[in-house]
């Protein structure tokens, strides 16, 4: 037993990855990211490093440009690897032979989520930092905490939909259903939060895009950051740094309760 | 020593009962085999003794420890399901010693196993392309891995060709013998079950119905049977039928299976001869007690559906 202490869990990791990533799926997905973001980030620091705006404005204009096409190619790789990582190996009964081994059940989910969402943050953090620290070095050093609030603020939504997709994936226990759902879950969050801030627009009211930044605090940091300067106001609200990181804050409290809820369910209630 | 004890347990799915009220005890050093008609609550008693299934009602101890997300007993246990599930990418010796590593036994372990189950030329294999014999059988290595105290197999040889199942009740005989390992299987194929069991447990609706040692059964639920082979057996039946002590009677390819009041048997050997000679049939051998587990099964499951026994 003593042997053998500490190595299930890295196996069972290792395992993991093996199967979420395998040629040519990582191939693509690292060739997307690439692809998008040096990119966008090239764009980006064209676009706005010469504007007459501040310093502080224009790295963060840069990094949204960066993350934005990258975070969607980002999302479809946690979401296949929810959907198939932990979906389909509760249909297959994958889970049942894992449930052999001495490992806590909540050990082997770790094992499966630091591989389906912990690999993929990390890969995507990676290339954008690289890509920013290659094209926009004068932009982005100067400004890292801007860089740091940005991506903080960027990561808390795709986290709240994976933690719905991870609770989705155990109750349907269907690897195509779960990401199925996952990907019209995201379409669906990405109007209805267009919706709202056209709403906000129309009545000149903050509240619509207040509420939407407790679930997608990226909202509330473009405004934080376009109120900075008037030529990027879309109306009168001008939040607070507090606010900003009281935002932020909320969005991985319910990230948070949403995994946590995974957990529970996957340790005391999970039946095979 | 109990390894395995279940009271009282209960559990259902969507209002259907499952199990119901379901008491079993394991002893070690046993082979128990856990037979009963399909729907009968097998699978679902073993996937509450691995811990797979949270009882609605009662408790349930595998090596004095309750098995619910339990990481300190599965190193007792070896587990073969059903169905065999495995991460599909992976080569069967690579993942063999992956499970190695996570069980702490030496990688070696891994050739040694799939030799054993005569698997040992499919070791450079993806899992996903063995067949639905040789992923039972990768199954069956999988749980050996770590030599277990106890393996817990439900239909273990589903899925197996005639050779490879007799193969693999010789190999669990030796290991119950040698390495006096406890095993816990479910099985259909009943002949099967009572050459390697010493124990049965036989369910019916959610229930053990009887449990215990094949011999103690046997003698339990066999007095008054009696195997009569003849050569013309409908004939022979129709004239057993009109004894008043006689209380059923049926005939299969192997003869007449009657079944008696106990203390008629002596009456019983006298009267077919009798009637033998009326119908000018031959007898060609009288058995008593039941000869096969397939009539042992027959007698409690009906018994317990309110027919005659």
């Amino acid at each position: 037993m003593e042997k053998g202490k500490g190595k299930p869990f890295l196996e069972v990791l290792s395992s993991a990855l093996h199967e979420d990533y395998r040629f040519p799926i990582l191939e693509i997905f690292a060739f997307l990211y690439v692809l998008g973001t040096f990119a966008l980030v090239n764009i980006g620091s064209l676009g706005f490093a010469l504007g007459s705006v501040s310093g502080e404005a224009v790295a963060f204009r840069v990094v949204t440009s960066a993350i934005g096409f990258s975070l969607f190619v980002f999302l479809i790789l946690i979401f296949k690897n929810i959907a198939f990582g932990l979906g389909s190996d509760l249909e297959k009964g994958i889970i049942q032979t894992y449930f052999s081994y001495p490992l806590k059940r909540s050990r082997i989910l770790s094992a499966k989520l630091v591989s389906a969402v912990g690999v993929s943050i990390a890969l995507f953090l990676g290339i954008q930092i690289l890509a920013l620290f290659i094209l926009a070095p004068g932009i982005v050093l100067p400004h890292m905490g801007v860089v740091l609030l940005t991506y903080t603020a960027s990561l808390s939504y795709p986290l709240i939909i994976t933690g719905v997709l991870l609770v989705m994936a155990m109750i349907f226990r269907r690897g195509a259903l779960t990401l199925v759902i996952g990907i019209v879950l995201y379409f669906v969050l990405s109007i209805v939060s267009g919706i709202v801030t056209v709403i906000s627009l129309a009545t000149n009211s903050p509240l619509p895009l207040q509420i939407l930044s407790v679930f997608s605090p990226s909202t509330i940091v473009s405004q934080y950051y376009s109120a900075t300067i008037s030529f990027f106001s879309t109306n009168s609200w001008a939040p607070t740094f507090s606010q900003v990181l009281l935002s932020i804050a909320a969005s991985y409290v319910i990230a948070a309760v949403l995994f946590s809820l995974g957990y529970y369910y996957f340790s005391r209630r999970l039946n095979l | 020593m109990a390894i395995v004890v279940a009271e009282n347990l209960a559990k259902s799915y969507g209002g259907v009962k499952a199990v119901n009220d379901l008491n079993l005890t394991l002893k070690e050093d046993t082979t128990t085999g856990l037979i009963g008609p399909n729907g009968a609550g097998k699978t679902t008693t073993i996937k509450m003794i691995l811990g797979l299934l949270k009882p609605d009602r009662g408790k349930v101890e595998v090596f004095g420890e309750n098995p619910w997300d339990n990481p300190k007993i599965r190193p007792l246990i070896g587990v073969v399901h059903e169905k065999a599930f495995f991460p599909s990418h992976q080569k069967t010796l690579d993942y063999l010693e992956r499970t190695c590593r996570i069980f702490g036994v030496p990688e070696t372990r891994a050739s040694e196993v799939l030799k054993l189950i005569d698997l040992q030329d499919a070791n450079n294999r993806q899992i996903n392309a063995l067949s639905a014999g040789m992923l039972q059988k990768f199954s069956i290595a999988h749980a050996l891995i770590h030599s277990p105290k106890l393996i817990v197999a439900d239909e273990m040889t589903a899925n197996l060709d005639p050779q490879a199942r007799i193969s693999l009740f010789d190999l669990v005989l030796q290991l119950h013998k040698d390495q006096n390992v406890t095993f816990l299987m479910s099985s259909h194929i009943l002949p099967e079950l009572s050459r390697v069991c010493d124990s049965v447990a036989i369910m019916n609706q959610g229930r053990v119905l009887a449990a215990g040692k094949l011999s103690e059964l046997y003698e339990k639920y066999s007095a008054g049977t009696i195997r009569v082979s003849a050569d013309k057996p409908e004939e022979l039946a129709n004239e057993i039928k009109t004894l008043a002590y006689v209380r059923k009677v049926e005939v299969d390819v192997r003869g007449i299976l009657v079944q008696v009041q106990g203390q008629d048997e002596n009456s019983f050997y006298e009267d077919v001869s009798r009637l033998a000679k009326k119908v000018d049939a031959k007898i060609q051998g009288i058995e008593t007690g039941s000869a096969s587990i397939e009539e042992l099964y027959n007698r409690v499951v009906r018994g317990s559906e309110g027919g005659r026994a």
